[in-house]
């Protein structure tokens, strides 16, 4: 970039000389006390969101300390999460309950907190709705940018879709909870039953198995329609405009060559679809992660509509909780002892993992998936 | 200009002369906190008190059993208000036996709530059923053992889905209790607390989520507090008690259960665990709900704040308990009040005993 | 034509009917939810939801005045905080780039703090706000406005300051330089040409930002607390329309629940009318320039 010639009245100053070839690249010296101020503003500023990080990190460690140098990475498999202790009767080898002076004889269970439930019911919500999304949304996707432009109809689709997602998450809380629950409970949880009830490699799904005093008994689930399923669904409609839009984005940076290349070489229009999905398949996997992070974190409308039930359990008829969903639920009035540090365990584990999904997303889709703002 | 500066210092000298007078005005000014179940009683009872000696200004925050303890052991109000008795631990940190007053205020009770359609009549159950009915050994309404002590009723094929509270709370710690008592399985496998590892069911936050919960879901079973069962008009049954009756839960049978517990008392600290009782007419799963104050009252500053919180609580152990039954709390039986009332006799203020008029 | 080739065909036309469906089948989730929001809830709106406070009364629960007016002042706190703090960091991101050791990680620092769980963060605004003010005035828990309105500026910094970076981007390099060939300092150049030329849209970010705030309710669980008390006094627990909605919604109380479904059309509706509004004023902005 060349030099701008200085003007008289700026002799021996230093004027816009080219600067580095980044947007807004500017001369160095300043030489006023409104650059100045401005500087002051605006770097302190930068140092306000680095201190909002380390805070955040720190404070949920710090609190999170006493559970964490309790329980350390053991929390992650703990499977038991038990605020009271427990006065279990001690059993002889035959099974039997021994009494002492007419009083059974008890020992002391102390108070065990352990997060793999809550990581299941995560894991499980949000991979079930990926699983539903996904498809739909790559769908949806390549609709926008191959046939919608056609039809003039990319504007108001798109538009639609970006203000699905601008929807509060309370919103489909409300309608998960009094919509959807109540239709899973009434028509689909019985008719599931009914015909795949018998299918034998399908039992898990229909039944459970509850460990009591040692002995396994078997009972059949009911149905409450608020249970894994209604989760995943809601969060699968959550998730559905982010990926959508993403994958959008993505898929329009594909070079037109490339679509009619390979509709040169003969390909129909859904192969000529696959070179794109092809092309664009790191920023479509950059989408996939945004909308994991998404569904992992959210807590609302999860809240409503999972059970909040406690337990891992294979069927998604039956109710569980999500790490945002315990938070919400138990961090109001915590009980003595550990609970409120393996609470912030909790936290802490929910914020590691959203931010390392969301640095892997953007990686994908703003780095090597090539062209698409980091505004989403 | 002079006139501005003049009319700014009268300001300030009116409202210094009124701040000095409020200041010097005889109010005295009590706060607790404490337990979210008694709360309503407890503000009626701050209200009419407020009628008859107007001076006398409380003010009680309801913020749950444990911020009630955790208020009361660093000082920051004048009583705290705990649904569960204290532990040893923390009778110790707050000075020992010897240094407070733990006496029971009123008695409540859980009730099993259902919803089952078609079903009108009011169904009984035993502990022992309940027990097993959270523990998953019972798992649909015409179990034989249901159906045996609701002879009449036709109990539906439906699926029982147990419903429980997911925070902390008093409920949930007096249910669970109770239950303990019932079932050495469920003391063994769930135990007793304010919270609880309940392997299956869905989770209701407070009594309104757990209420929600029930209505919503066909054929849920779930425990609330009485009186807001009460309130609501939601569904519950009857629970077997000790000497074999199936007793639904009154302010009658409440205070029932409190009778007969006079060994409880041991110097100023009353604590009884009231699920259970022995009584014919109790109803099992009944509890205390308990203030604690200090019984040297040097935390509050003047001998007049003194007697007239000593003033407020023999009032709402006698003349307040009409207003329990009202709100569907269980008034004390009468040896019981009796008890609180020697032992209110034995507060004292920085060492001189404080005056015993009502 | 071979057989193949017909399959390969057919198949592609079915894909491209899975295509169509799938559009569609996003769009009418959306007017269904939609749907129920509004049939629902317009049938329980009334102006009584405006303008009375809550009764105690189950059967007729007045309406959520409070807690209009409580997440109206939420917003203006958080935004007299996030917005004025997320603007000079999208201008330092954006304008101070020379120093890419710092703006770089700082970016990236931004891109990270905006996919924190609203949840986490309101967990730290109670560690941060609402303990320590409780242990210094000896009280028990204060929850209270400022700490919900120090929950949702966490949340409204990161977005305001990249949505801000990126507008301040494209205007043209031009500008700055004409500005400073002309010699206006930096902070001038700043101030009266690259802002009022990116203002449409920044204005826009910031506005988008208040919106998605507008509809959080995690964040707001831990600090605020709600209440059912009309108060303008940020010292005490603190009302919020998403709040109460949430604690109606998941009551056993019919007239309650449907109160929750109104509150739920408005705070939907606004945030519909925001996004319209928004999107036909980037539309005729951009018509404006190209034409």
């Amino acid at each position: 970039m060349s030099q701008t010639t200085p003007t008289p009245a700026a002799t021996g100053d230093a004027t816009a000389r080219s600067g580095p070839s980044r947007a807004g690249g500017f001369g160095e010296a300043k030489r006023s006390v409104g650059d100045w101020l401005l500087g002051v503003l605006c770097r302190s500023s930068a140092g306000v969101m680095i201190a909002m990080l380390v805070s955040l990190l720190g404070v949920l460690t710090w609190s999170a300390w006493p559970a964490i140098s309790a329980y350390g990475l053991g929390f992650l498999v703990g499977t038991e999460w038990r605020v009271n202790e427990l006065q279990r009767p001690v059993r002889d080898d035959a099974g039997k309950i021994i009494f002492r002076d007419g009083e059974m004889v008890t020992e002391t269970v102390p108070q065990m907190f352990g997060a793999l439930p809550v990581m299941y019911g995560t894991a499980m919500s949000s991979l079930l709705a990926l699983m539903i999304a996904v498809p739909l949304s790559f769908g949806a996707a390549l609709f926008l940018v191959r046939v919608a432009p056609k039809l003039r109809i990319a504007g108001p689709v798109s538009f639609l879709v970006e203000f699905l997602a601008a929807i509060p998450s309370l919103a489909y809380g409300l309608w998960g909870l009094f919509v959807l629950a109540p239709f899973l409970q009434e028509y689909v949880g019985p008719t599931a039953e009914r015909w795949l009830g018998g299918v034998p490699w399908l039992r898990w799904m229909f039944y459970e198995q509850v460990i009591v005093a040692g002995r396994l008994i078997e009972r059949p689930i009911a149905m409450t329609g608020r249970d894994l399923l209604c989760g995943s669904l809601i969060l699968a409609i959550m998730v559905l405009p982010i990926i959508t839009s993403v994958s959008r984005d993505v898929l329009k940076g594909v070079p037109r060559s490339q679509i009619e290349g390979t509709l040169a070489l003969g390909a129909t229009w859904w192969q000529s679809c696959l070179g794109m999905l092809r092309y664009g398949r790191s920023g479509l996997f950059g989408a996939v992660m945004l909308g994991l992070a998404r569904a992992a974190g959210e807590t609302m409308a999860v809240a409503m509509v999972i059970g909040n039930n406690n337990q891992i359990s294979a069927s998604p008829f039956a109710p569980a909780a999500t790490m945002a969903s315990l938070l919400a639920n138990e961090f109001q009035d915590p009980g003595e002892g550990l609970h409120r540090p393996s609470l912030l365990y909790v936290a802490l584990v929910l914020l590691v993992m959203s931010l390392l999904f969301n640095v892997v997303a953007r990686w994908f889709v703003v780095g090597k998936g090539g062209g698409v703002s980091a505004a989403h | 200009m002079m006139t501005r500066w003049i009319r700014c210092a009268s300001l300030a000298a009116s409202m210094l002369l009124a701040a000095v007078a409020v200041a010097s005005s005889k109010d005295v000014r009590l706060s607790g906190a404490g337990a979210t179940f008694p709360a309503p009683l407890y503000t009626l009872w701050v209200s009419e008190f407020q009628k008859l000696h107007p001076t006398i200004k409380i003010d009680y925050r309801s913020i749950g059993s444990g911020g009630g303890v955790k208020a009361i052991t660093d000082r920051t109000v004048a009583f705290g208000a705990s649904d569960a008795p204290l532990n040893a631990r923390e009778i110790e940190a707050l000075g020992g036996p010897d240094a407070i007053v733990h006496i029971p205020t009123v008695a409540g009770g859980v009730v099993p709530a259902y919803n089952l359609p078609g079903v009108t009549a009011e169904l009984k159950f035993t502990g022992e059923i309940i027990a097993d009915i959270y523990l998953g050994k019972i798992s649909s309404w015409d179990d034989p053992r249901l159906r045996e002590i609701n002879p009449g009723v036709t109990l539906p094929r439906l699926a029982i889905t147990p419903v429980f509270r997911t925070d902390g709370s008093g409920t949930t710690f007096v249910f669970t209790s109770y239950l303990a008592t019932q079932s050495p399985i469920f003391a063994g496998e769930i135990g007793a607390g304010k919270q609880v590892n309940w392997p299956l069911g869905q989770g209701g936050k407070g009594n309104e989520g757990v209420a929600a919960a029930i209505q919503q879901t066909r054929g849920a079973l779930g425990y609330v507090e009485q009186n807001y069962a009460a309130a609501n008009k939601i569904a519950y049954g009857a629970v077997r008690n000790s000497k074999g009756n199936f007793i639904r839960a009154t302010p009658a049978t409440m205070s029932a259960a409190g009778e007969g517990h006079s060994d409880a008392l041991k110097g100023t600290v009353f604590q009884a665990n009231i699920w259970n009782a022995a009584g014919p007419d109790a109803y099992p799963i009944s509890a205390f709900t308990y203030l604690i104050f200090f019984r040297n009252l040097d935390n509050l500053v003047d001998a007049a704040d003194a007697e007239a919180f000593v003033k407020f609580v023999r009032w709402a152990v006698s003349d307040g308990q009409k207003f329990a039954a009202d709100l569907e709390y269980a008034p004390l039986s009468p040896e019981v009040r009796a008890q609180v009332e020697s032992v209110l006799d034995r507060v004292t203020h920085k060492g001189q005993p404080l005056s015993t008029a009502k | 034509m071979s057989s193949a080739l017909v399959r390969r065909r057919l198949f592609s036309n079915l894909m491209f009917g899975v295509c169509i469906s799938c559009a569609a089948g996003i769009v009418s989730l959306l007017l269904m939810v939609l749907g129920y929001i509004v049939w629902i809830g317009f049938a329980s709106l009334s102006w009584g939801f405006f303008t009375t406070v809550p009764t105690g009364d189950l059967s007729d629960p007045g309406g959520m005045r409070h807690a209009i007016e409580g997440t109206i002042i939420l917003l203006m706190l958080a935004s007299a905080v996030g917005v004025p703090i997320g603007l000079f960091l999208g201008i330092y991101l954006s304008e101070y780039d020379s120093e890419w050791y710092v703006t770089g990680p700082v970016r990236f620092v931004a891109d990270v703090l905006a996919g924190v769980p609203s949840i986490v963060v309101g967990i730290l605004g109670y560690e941060l706000v609402v303990v320590p003010i409780s242990r210094l005035t000896s009280s028990q828990v204060s929850y209270s406005g400022w700490a919900g309105a120090a929950a949702l500026a966490f949340i409204m910094i990161p977005i305001v300051a990249r949505t801000t970076e990126e507008m301040l981007r494209l205007v043209p390099r031009s500008y700055r330089e004409g500005s400073l060939a002309l010699g206006a300092t930096k902070a001038q150049t700043i101030a009266r040409v690259v802002m009022p030329a990116a203002f449409g849209s920044v204005t826009t970010g910031v506005v988008l930002a208040v919106a998605r705030v507008a509809g959080e309710t995690a964040p707001l669980l831990f600090t605020a607390l709600g209440s059912r008390l009309l108060t303008r006094n940020p010292n005490e627990p603190f009302p919020s329309l998403t709040l109460q909605i949430y604690a109606y919604a998941t009551g056993p109380y019919p007239e309650q629940k449907r109160l929750a479904w109104a509150g739920i059309l408005v705070l939907v509706a606004i945030l519909f009318v925001v996004n319209l509004a928004i999107r036909w004023a980037a539309h005729r902005h951009t018509r404006q320039r190209t034409a």
